[in-house]
């Protein structure tokens, strides 16, 4: 009995498909483009099709992220915040506090003795300790955001950035180039930057381990460990960071099963036109 | 034409009614906040209005005045006065209830004056002397309303006045009540509008709308029951549907409140005594607002069941299942209050979602997923 589960994020989406045993089949990610309910048929037939099975044999689909209610075919719509918990409890069954870095949020999640969301903070408004922030000052010192953990890991100390606004950010960052600060100084500095801020808005949750963090950011391996740096103790990641949220959905729906909910009506695997 | 399409008229064309009333002769008196008495004003024969914002419109003109880290509720108000849209005001009263209602009211005196403008101090800290302070503020209040009209104030009026508002109180009061149903016949963005369009219009024909509507609301059938969450809010200013109707929309009922639009005006009666102004001066100094303070009593437990202990009715008789806290960015008062209230609520077992957000209607899209993800975690 296949699930999907689809996570539209901002910058990315990500398709999951599991079965009963929750044994993840088949993953899949691409870009997120301006049509999401384009891309979302895309990369769930992608990711359908390693599987060998067909779409009609998909027993629940559940969207989440900020683009889940642009899929047309999916059986439930629900929040990347209870997705992520499902997810990250699957792979990790002692987390306590998960830490996700979002391409344009940043979320602290709170886990009850049996896995469930016992409370929640999000920074949904501006930039600053997201996935965006990263890219924008990477784009000012001319690296690869891929690349910028390993610079910033390399950092002999580094540079204290005190704007978390992006833009004010950028500023700073041209200054303390123009000082000779060094580029891995740097971008040290900023994984302390967005360490510090994405704690301390989880610091108010109660922080305790284990600690999970997860999403894009997680692919930094500086930032991570700023981060561990800043909670006092070491942090988990999961072998694949971005598709937490997308594994989660397809567990959810797999739990919405076993509750005996059923799909509501036909769905019709196809995109759906922004402009009718 | 059914009492909620009615309602929703006036709700649409706020200030519409009191225009027509002051074409007809009428004087009407803008307000702020919950802590001008409507009884007064109405005693001397005058339509108290409680002044509202947009939170459709962008803020411009008022960024030349106000600073934009000012609570946007006060600006929204002023940019729409700056726009000629009080231009119908024949007074503009304010009650010194926070610092940014207190500063705004010179800045909109100097630069918009209605021909009667006032400012009520309120104390801040309750104590022996609050209601003689209080009380002597009001009568300088009713002396300046004196000068104004030409009129002397009668204290049959007054008395009349308080059993008016009182009538309108209680059936309110019977409106929430229908809200304790489960589900709830009628929604909290209906009850957002029969309480905004009420804030413009004399209350004598707020009365009947309410009678009317009740009685339809009474008609509908009662709906089957669906196990979604039950929704307490509290905060501030929520004078514009889009909030709640989001909530509503995510999958919950919003079934009772404690805001300065909702039960934090009406909830309480003004008391019978030989001066009606004292039942008054006592009825609107004891207002649940945030920047009032309480003396610290016992220890912490005690101090907040002391500040707070008045919604646990409020959750339990309404079955409340998480309460959502709104309010309006840098309102200093109610953003200090939260955590407190949030720590009483949650020793209840009631979860919470605080949400702090921009006056407008622009932003709520990007509360959906805390909303969402809020009633996921609570059903």
């Amino acid at each position: 009995m296949p699930f999907a589960g689809i996570d539209i994020g901002s910058t990315m989406t990500k398709v999951v498909i599991v079965d009963e045993k929750e044994k993840m089949l088949a993953s899949h990610i691409g870009p997120t483009g301006a049509e999401h309910r384009h891309l979302a048929l895309k990369v769930t037939e992608e990711t359908i099709s390693r599987t060998g099975l067909r779409f009609d044999d998909l027993d629940f689909i559940v969207a989440t992220g900020y683009g889940r209610i642009n899929v047309p075919f999916a059986d439930k719509q629900i929040t990347e915040i209870t997705c992520h918990a499902r997810g990250i409890r699957a792979l990790f069954p002692g987390a306590k506090i998960i830490i996700d870095i979002g391409g344009q949020d940043s979320k602290g999640i709170k886990l009850d003795a049996e896995g469930k969301v016992a409370n929640f903070v999000m920074n949904d408004k501006c930039a600053a300790g997201t996935g965006r922030f990263l890219e924008v000052i990477a784009e000012t010192l001319g690296i690869n955001l891929v690349d910028m953990g390993e610079i910033g890991m390399k950092a002999d100390g580094f540079v204290q950035i005190s704007n978390m606004c992006t833009v004010f950010a950028e500023h700073e960052v041209t200054s303390r180039l123009a000082e000779g600060a060094g580029v891995a100084e740097i971008v040290a500095g900023l994984h302390e930057a967005i360490a510090g801020r994405v704690v301390n808005m989880t610091r108010h949750l109660g922080i305790e381990k284990d600690v999970i963090v997860t999403g894009g950011g997680a692919k930094n391996a500086g930032l991570v460990l700023a981060i561990a740096g800043k909670v006092g103790f070491d942090v988990l990641v999961p072998p694949e960071p971005f598709i937490t949220g997308a594994l989660g959905a397809a567990l959810v729906g797999k739990d919405f099963y076993g509750r005996g909910v059923r799909p509501a009506g036909e769905r019709k695997f196809e995109e759906v036109k922004f402009f009718s | 034409m059914t009492a909620l399409q009615n309602i929703e008229e006036i709700y649409e064309n706020r200030g519409g009614r009191a225009r027509e009333l002051r074409d007809a002769g009428k004087k009407v008196i803008g307000y702020f906040c919950c802590f001008v008495p409507d009884e007064i004003i109405t005693a001397f024969d005058m339509i108290p209005y409680r002044i509202q914002g947009s939170q459709s419109d962008p803020i411009d003109e008022a960024d030349a005045f106000l600073e934009p880290m000012a609570c946007p509720f006060a600006r929204s108000c002023f940019n729409m006065a700056l726009k000629g849209e009080y231009d119908f005001l024949d007074g503009f009263v304010a009650p010194h209830s926070c610092d940014t209602i207190e500063r705004m009211y010179h800045i909109w005196n100097s630069n918009k004056p209605s021909p009667f403008n006032h400012m009520i101090n309120v104390p801040h800290m309750m104590g022996p002397s609050s209601d003689a302070f209080y009380k002597k503020e009001l009568q300088y209040f009713i002396v300046r309303l004196e000068e104004f009209s030409g009129k002397k104030l009668e204290a049959d009026k007054l008395r009349d006045a308080v059993n008016l508002y009182n009538r309108r109180r209680a059936l309110l009061r019977e409106l929430y009540e229908l809200r304790r149903e489960n589900p709830p016949r009628v929604s909290g963005t209906e009850i957002t509008k029969v309480l905004v369009a009420g804030m413009g219009i004399p209350a004598i024909e707020h009365i009947e709308l309410v009678l009317a509507f009740i009685e339809e609301v009474k008609q509908r059938p009662q709906p089957k029951p669906d196990g979604l969450p039950r929704i307490f809010l509290w905060g501030n200013e929520i004078d514009d549907i889009a909030f709640i109707k989001l909530v509503e929309e995510c999958g919950a009922h919003v079934i009772m409140d404690d805001l300065c639009t909702g039960s934090r005006f009406f909830w309480e009666d003004v008391g019978q005594t030989d001066d009606p102004l004292d039942g008054i001066t006592r009825r609107y100094l004891c207002t649940h607002c945030p920047r009032s303070l309480e003396p610290q009593a016992g220890n912490r437990k005690e101090d907040l069941e002391n500040r707070f202990g008045y919604m646990k009715d409020f959750i339990s008789r309404w079955q409340a299942g998480g309460a959502i806290f709104y309010i309006v960015r840098y309102c200093d008062t109610c953003e200090l209050e939260g955590p407190d209230l949030r720590e009483y609520l949650n020793s209840l077992n009631v979860p919470v979602l605080m949400i702090e957000d921009d006056y407008s209607t622009s932003t709520m899209g990007q509360l959906r997923t805390r909303i969402q993800a809020f009633l996921e975690m609570i059903g």
